[in-house]
């Protein structure tokens, strides 16, 4: 787009002030990364002195070691990565056939459906409330409680519903037609055409999964379901954390030069790195999620 | 009725399907609200919610008297007062500044680098803040080296900063993300008005003044309302990471409260009564927000 006027002078001064706001900008998002992945790759014994910025001072790499041979930290993994599958899946799946069945025209209870699982995105008490259910369920710990709490999810319904109002209804009346259950519509109909939406709600889920911590240490207290986000919350709040690097320092005694400061860099780093990694690709996704968002409200 | 049930029977395998979702529904959303009678009694865990012996308002009148009441509310609007005051403007800044950017690849980048920090976990923001306050931290080793202070300071041991440390990490975390709904709605604002404004020779300050913010409007009110009508959500996850037994005087929110005494003390009636409380007012909150939004801006979010 090409101006009708020549910029003036204060035009070009706020540009180039703007350009270097930005890019003050950008070094205050990513910089506490790129300072803990120095601190990780640094000899533990020397990061405690302080001043590393930007480059490890004195490049080890035995934080990692320690960690990928650290049993909790790979189990914390496997959970981690089964609860954000399982729990993407499962809601997706569940909030998706939701939302088809409240837009099902000739469903008699369309509009009860809808209010039902309106009202509780407004009236819910908080976690407590349903803190006492899960207890007195006998769910605690269990796997159980990393996906069925959260199975249908009314915002997520609202979004994927208005997403099939906007589709031509007779795609699903012509396949009642030729006698296709609604089960059947919903898998080879609704899911392949509703792809984009599906796919921004399933960033959002998989992020939140792998992200929560929360609900672990209030369902799952045993630790025997720990994820890796919990794991790292161990090494930075309880002295336990520190006194298993202690005891794992005496047992390999070649991680002389490990420190807290450093393994904790180090884990999260790997705990951050997945969502890093996929955070490229789905980019678009979450952005096109957010439109449909707004589009409804 | 035998109308009725020939729907049904006709509709048998749309119900086969939402029998199960409604029985969850009911389990998991509508059975909890109506558990929180206890708030009521004397709940005993264990026992079903109709054997406890009801001892009407008490539970809240011990939460009101309580000398823990004042500080927790305190808290509670303080935090999320200051999340309001900076966490809502900032991300209209900050669109407003991108829009203004002329190189549309460094714009693309800058975004993307913003949204990082939406997808972290509160638990990776916790690690980044030990290690960037600690007292061999960033923060202090660079306020020595410029000679503001002589001895570490102890940022996260201190009440007097924790309020500042959690508004600081809520905007550095959300302010990217919650810049895309503005970036969207100034990219709708009809290209002929601005060009209309250049022609009139508003200059550029004139244009997002005039055009852009007026154009923005409804989604501005619309955010600001929901995020007032928030307010009792001041966030319980940084609280529960961050806070310290030394801060507790300043960390400690609703939300954490119902926690302490819910979950790790097992006062569970206390702790539903506190809930309760919380519960209805937030509610109310939300209807008198919306309420203002009708009336006043002709918008609604319900």
């Amino acid at each position: 787009m090409r101006d009708y006027l020549k910029p003036t002078l204060g035009s070009r001064v706020f540009d180039t002030a703007n350009v270097v706001f930005m890019l003050v900008f950008c070094a205050l998002m990513i910089y506490p990364f790129l300072n803990l992945l120095a601190i990780s790759l640094n000899d533990g014994v020397d990061a405690a002195r302080g001043g590393i910025y930007l480059f490890p001072r004195k490049l080890s790499f035995s934080a990692y070691e320690l960690l990928f041979q650290n049993k909790k930290m790979l189990n914390g993994f496997i959970w981690s990565i089964l609860r954000v599958v399982v729990g993407t899946v499962a809601c997706l799946l569940a909030t998706g056939l939701l939302a088809y069945l409240v837009n099902i025209r000739h469903f008699s209870g369309r509009k009860f459906m809808r209010i039902l699982f309106f009202i509780t995105m407004y009236f819910n008490g908080g976690f407590f409330p349903v803190y006492l259910l899960v207890v007195n369920l006998g769910l605690t710990n269990s796997f159980h409680v990393y996906w069925l709490p959260a199975l249908f999810n009314v915002y997520f319904m609202l979004l994927i519903s208005s997403y099939i109002q906007n589709q031509p209804d007779a795609l699903f009346e012509s396949a009642r037609i030729d006698g296709a259950g609604e089960f059947r519509i919903y898998w080879k109909i609704v899911i392949p055409i509703c792809v984009p939406v599906f796919a921004a709600v399933s960033v959002y889920l998989a992020v939140s999964h792998w992200n929560s911590w929360f609900d672990v240490v209030l369902y799952n207290p045993s630790g025997k379901f720990d994820t890796l986000q919990v794991y790292l919350r161990r090494l930075l709040l309880e002295m336990e954390g520190l006194q298993q690097i202690r005891d794992q320092q005496v047992l390999y005694n070649r991680y002389r030069d490990l420190s807290p400061l450093t393994l904790r860099a180090a884990t999260t780093i790997v705990v951050t790195v997945p969502i890093l990694l996929v955070y490229p690709f789905v980019q678009k996704y979450f952005i096109g999620g957010i439109m449909l968002g707004s589009i409804k409200g | 009725m035998n109308t009725w049930r020939r729907r049904i029977v006709k509709e048998r395998q749309i119900w086969i399907m939402a029998v199960p979702m409604i029985v969850w529904v009911l389990v998991f959303s509508y059975y909890p609200m109506y558990g929180m009678i206890i708030a009521f009694q004397n709940y005993v865990p264990g026992n079903s919610f109709f054997s406890g012996d009801w001892v009407g308002f008490a539970h809240f009148e011990r939460f009101f008297n309580s000398p823990d009441f004042g500080t927790i509310m305190r808290n509670t609007f303080a935090i999320s007062g200051l999340n309001i005051l900076f966490g809502l403007p900032a991300p209209l800044i900050l669109a407003l500044l991108l829009n203004e950017l002329k190189n549309k690849s460094f714009k693309r980048f800058t975004q993307t680098l913003s949204y990082i920090p939406y997808f972290i976990s509160w638990v990776v923001v916790a690690s980044i803040l030990f290690t960037l306050l600690g007292s061999d931290g960033l923060l202090n080793k660079l306020l020595i080296d410029f000679g503001f202070i002589r001895e570490p300071i102890s940022f996260l041991g201190e009440g007097k900063y924790f309020w500042g440390i959690l508004t600081t990490s809520n905007v550095w975390k959300d302010v990217g993300f919650n810049s895309i709904i503005y970036l969207s709605a100034l990219a709708s604002i009809d290209r002929e008005q601005i060009e209309a404004g250049k022609a009139d020779g508003i200059g550029r300050f004139g244009t997002v003044w005039h055009i852009y913010l007026p154009g923005i409007r409804t989604t501005i009110i619309l955010l600001w309302i929901l995020g007032l009508g928030g307010i009792l959500n001041a966030g319980f996850e940084q609280q529960l990471l961050l806070g310290s037994p030394t801060t507790a005087e300043y960390s400690e929110v609703i939300d954490t409260y119902v926690y302490k005494y819910g979950v790790q003390l097992g006062y569970y009636s206390f702790a539903a009564a506190v809930n309760l409380m919380k519960a209805v007012v937030s509610v109310l909150l939300v209807i008198g927000m919306n309420r203002i939004a009708k009336k006043f801006f002709d918008t609604s979010i319900l």
